[in-house]
């Protein structure tokens, strides 16, 4: 238990916010904690360095706070995050100059938690090879498959994250996806 | 063949994959699976990149979290504890001049969010590698775009 007023209650984004704004630590150290992990995988995807991937976080959260008080709430806290985390990544390859070309070894580690179910089954060579190809696709396309897939957003949030409409980000998930499966093929 | 159209399977699968989808849904998508090859596919696509997934490093949360906190003392920082150097400075620009202490405060970062001139979209995105422009496209344009690709213009809900 940190603090008098908290309860053992799973408390909301906009709970912690309202926490947050009142000066409450542990509720942006909630934040960070629930959020984290998405801003990463975001940054990652598209810098594929995982020095200037957790620089982004970095960034990313700072920003985040500094403006919690202008924060609105029109769109979620999330996707918010995720949005500034993907401003900050484009910021970054614009530093960088061009794109850094990844080798296969260079992929980022693969994750070892959260199986679903028949996971195990995923041969992991294959899954090496759809990431390469994943990397090629376009930056929104990329970002639109793996928002929806790795994070479970939808499109509505997607496009408010890569700065398209609903629509758009629709497209450019199932135009992914079916690159993706032809150069899987 | 369960019921569920390969529209609404294709939208569910995301969730189906990463073991977010309520049961009964996921029992249509089992069902539908049985027969639909196409959705099979897909459906292993999406395990293939949840499989490669980018771990997210140990400790990112911890750094930024001191991250942060360091940035707020440094933002927050109360009036007594300005530096005697921070001191001697205001007390000499107020000596000086009476827009000394405009320029003190005016070293203290905002918390205005900057919008920085990475927003705009890499010059190389799209168009070189084959993608259209879909922002440049209305909602009728978009549909039948997404009837190309076979998947209808309300698939998922989501």
């Amino acid at each position: 238990m940190r603090g008098d007023e908290r309860s053992d209650a799973i408390l909301s984004d906009e709970e912690l916010i309202e926490r947050a704004r009142a000066g409450d630590d542990a509720a942006l150290s909630d934040l960070v904690e629930r959020h984290h992990g998405a801003a990463y995988r975001v940054a990652f995807s598209m810098l594929q360095d995982d020095d200037a991937a957790q620089d982004v976080v970095q960034d990313t959260f700072i920003k985040a706070f500094r403006a919690l008080g202008g924060f609105r709430g029109d769109s979620s806290f999330r996707t918010w995050v995720l949005t500034i985390a993907g401003n900050q990544a484009r910021g970054a390859l614009r530093k960088r100059g061009r794109r850094k070309e990844t080798a296969l070894e260079d992929a980022g580690p693969m994750r070892s938690e959260q199986k679903a179910p028949d996971e195990e089954a995923v041969d992991v060579q294959e899954a090496v090879r759809a990431r390469k190809m994943l990397e090629r696709l376009p930056e929104k396309q990329k970002l639109s498959v793996t928002l929806r897939i790795e994070e479970g957003l939808s499109f509505k949030e997607i496009g408010e994250v890569i700065g398209s409409s609903e629509g758009a980000a629709r497209v450019n998930y199932f135009h992914g996806i079916r690159r993706l499966r032809e150069l899987m093929q | 063949m369960s019921n569920a159209t390969c529209e609404t399977v294709r939208g569910w699968i995301p969730e189906y994959a990463s073991g977010r989808l309520a049961p009964l849904e996921a029992t249509s998508v089992r069902s539908h699976l049985e027969d639909c090859s196409e959705c099979r596919a897909e459906l292993d696509l999406a395990m293939l990149i949840l499989a490669s997934r980018a771990e997210v490093p140990a400790g990112l949360a911890r750094t930024v979290r001191a991250a942060v906190r360091s940035d707020r003392a440094h933002v927050h920082r109360p009036w007594w504890g300005i530096s005697a150097a921070a001191v001697a400075v205001l007390a000499f620009g107020i000596g000086m001049s009476s827009d000394g202490l405009e320029q003190v405060e005016s070293a203290v970062p905002g918390y205005a969010f900057e919008i920085e001139d990475g927003d705009a979209w890499l010059s190389d995105d799209g168009l070189i590698a084959g993608a259209p422009d879909l922002d440049a496209l209305s909602d009728e344009a978009l549909l039948q775009f997404l009837d190309e690709l076979n998947v209808g213009g309300a698939g998922g809900g989501v």
